[in-house]
């Protein structure tokens, strides 16, 4: 059977901030059509740099990123849709939850009609239709993350990339949220790329996870999860789930050694 | 029984105003203070009665001078902020030029805008405007370029067009600013019309409040400058109360409570 061809292939990318700090060394990367890939390590080893690249909010020092194959300007054509999520909700405090989930199909130009016609479902997604009229400042954290994810999801993306969206959310809604994420990426199809500072939700979520390397920025290790898992409570409580998190400290703490005279807490 | 913190804030302070004004009172009786040094509350209550209709119309004049000033400042002060945050460039220019009309004191420069400026009314009017356009500007610019990183990139990840990230994004996030820069120019605004009235020494139809007090001191007629002092501090309240209110009006949705 043919490999998929790779919605994302970063090829020597490296960067080199103006300041002169190397954020990345080249590394190269290909992420295939439907796959849920994790990036964890250590702060400053890049990872949301990486992301960045692939969203095309920074551009590589050196290297290139293809996006099915060509330039950045494939998104748009054929369908073709990318969405992010931020570590912060960054909703519009002055408009209600529809509005904000609408913004992305009216910045696209999507006739008003189809864009509301496709808010309620993008809200259903996110268990959120009851709160369609409210505001940002009436919703908990967990909520307005949800918006965020409805606002990422409502353009039908084919490629979701995800900047530690649940990194400041309590571990109840924060594993609640990851098994929505799994579910709606597993029923779609979604290519996903998530970046993590928790082992255990990229043990949860991934199909694969990339370990990255500070100073400068690499990739350190690559570890496949076999997606056919069904990630519900049940997988978190298991075996497998378990041996995945010890192989995945194993090699977190690979790149993260404890400095020389270092103590302990 | 509770009583409800927005009851609290209403009745202290009218509270506390009204001990003041007592102790006033008391003292000003029971120590025989004469009028002509310091008058009791009752005195500049008959004189704000005797003199109402001569006082009122000092207020009206001097409320035209602020409100003129306010909305040229609003207006300004606006396209000035919008003007700044085009560029860098422009606002390294422009920048020190709007601080060095802030830091000017305007007694100093006023006798100079009335000579410049024939008319009474327009040279009081942009008195006033230099007092009041500051905020405007500084506070506009500042929410201008307070927008979230995250929904600018947003914004830009989606390929918005200028227009949309001037309708959508910068002016929605700068009206937070805009709206506290309203407040205390309304405010200096007042404080403005006041100032140039005094270095004008506006008489006539369009005399104004300071003129009142000005009038009353070299006629030793201690309660009516007091009595318009305290239109002056009325009407201070009332713009400060008005602006607070449409403050709360538009940014209802920043802070909406479930």
């Amino acid at each position: 059977m043919l490999a998929p061809a790779p919605t994302i292939h970063l090829q020597s990318v490296e960067k080199v901030f103006p300041n002169g700090v190397r954020g990345l060394a080249p590394l190269d990367l290909a992420v295939g059509q439907g796959e849920l890939v994790s990036l964890i390590g250590p702060s400053g080893c890049g990872k949301s740099t990486l992301l960045k690249l692939i969203a095309n909010l920074h551009q590589p020092s050196g290297g290139a990123v293809r996006w099915w194959g060509e330039d950045f300007s494939a998104i748009g054509r054929e369908g073709r849709r990318l969405s992010f999520v931020f570590q912060d909700p960054t909703l519009m405090p002055w408009s209600n939850v529809a509005t904000n989930v609408r913004l992305p199909l009216d910045l696209d130009g999507v006739p008003r009609a189809q864009a509301e016609a496709r808010i309620m479902p993008a809200l259903r997604q996110v268990g959120l239709e009851h709160a369609a009229k409210r505001y940002p400042a009436q919703l908990s954290g967990g909520m307005r993350m949800r918006v965020s994810i409805a606002r990422a999801l409502v353009t039908r993306p084919d490629l979701l990339l995800m900047d530690e969206p649940f990194g400041a959310l309590d571990e109840f809604t924060r594993n609640r949220l990851d098994e929505d994420m799994a579910r709606l990426c597993a029923r779609d199809g979604l290519t996903t790329i998530f970046v993590t500072h928790s082992l255990y939700e990229a043990a949860f979520l991934s199909s694969r996870v990339i370990v990255m390397a500070a100073d400068p920025g690499r990739i350190h290790a690559e570890y496949v999860i076999d997606p056919g898992m069904p990630r519900d409570e049940a997988f978190r409580m298991s075996d497998a789930f378990a041996r995945i998190c010890r192989d995945l400290t194993a090699l977190l703490s690979e790149v993260s050694p404890r400095r020389a005279g270092e103590e302990g807490l | 029984m509770t009583v409800s913190p927005r009851a609290i804030a209403v009745a202290a302070p009218i509270a506390v105003g009204v001990l003041v004004l007592l102790a006033w009172q008391a003292a000003c009786r029971l120590w025989h203070i004469p009028p002509y040094l310091m008058p009791a509350p009752t005195d500049i209550g008959a004189s704000l009665a005797a003199n109402g209709p001569a006082l009122l119309h000092a207020l009206r004049s001097t409320l035209a001078v602020t409100m003129a000033a306010l909305a040229i400042s609003v207006a300004g002060g606006v396209l000035s902020a919008f003007l700044l945050v085009q560029s860098r460039l422009i606002e390294t220019s422009l920048m020190p030029y709007v601080i060095i009309m802030q830091v000017t004191p305007i007694v100093a420069i006023a006798p100079l805008i009335i000579i410049l400026v024939k008319a009474t009314m327009p040279a009081l009017v942009v008195c006033a405007t230099l007092i009041a356009i500051f905020p405007i500007i500084s506070n506009t610019l500042q929410g201008l370029r307070s927008v979230d990183p995250g929904l600018e990139s947003f914004f830009r990840m989606h390929k918005a067009s200028r227009l949309q990230m001037l309708l959508r994004l910068r002016i929605p996030s700068a009206l937070p600013m805009f709206m506290a820069g309203l407040r205390i120019s309304s405010g200096l605004a007042l404080v403005g019309a006041v100032v140039a009235e005094f270095v004008a020494g506006t008489g006539g139809s369009s005399a104004g409040l300071a003129y009142e007090i000005l009038q009353s001191g070299f006629q030793m007629d201690i309660p009516r400058m007091f009595a318009a002092l305290a239109l002056i501090t009325v009407a201070g309240l009332v713009l400060y109360g008005a602006t607070a209110a449409l403050q709360r009006l538009v940014l209802r949705r920043w802070q909406a409570q479930g």
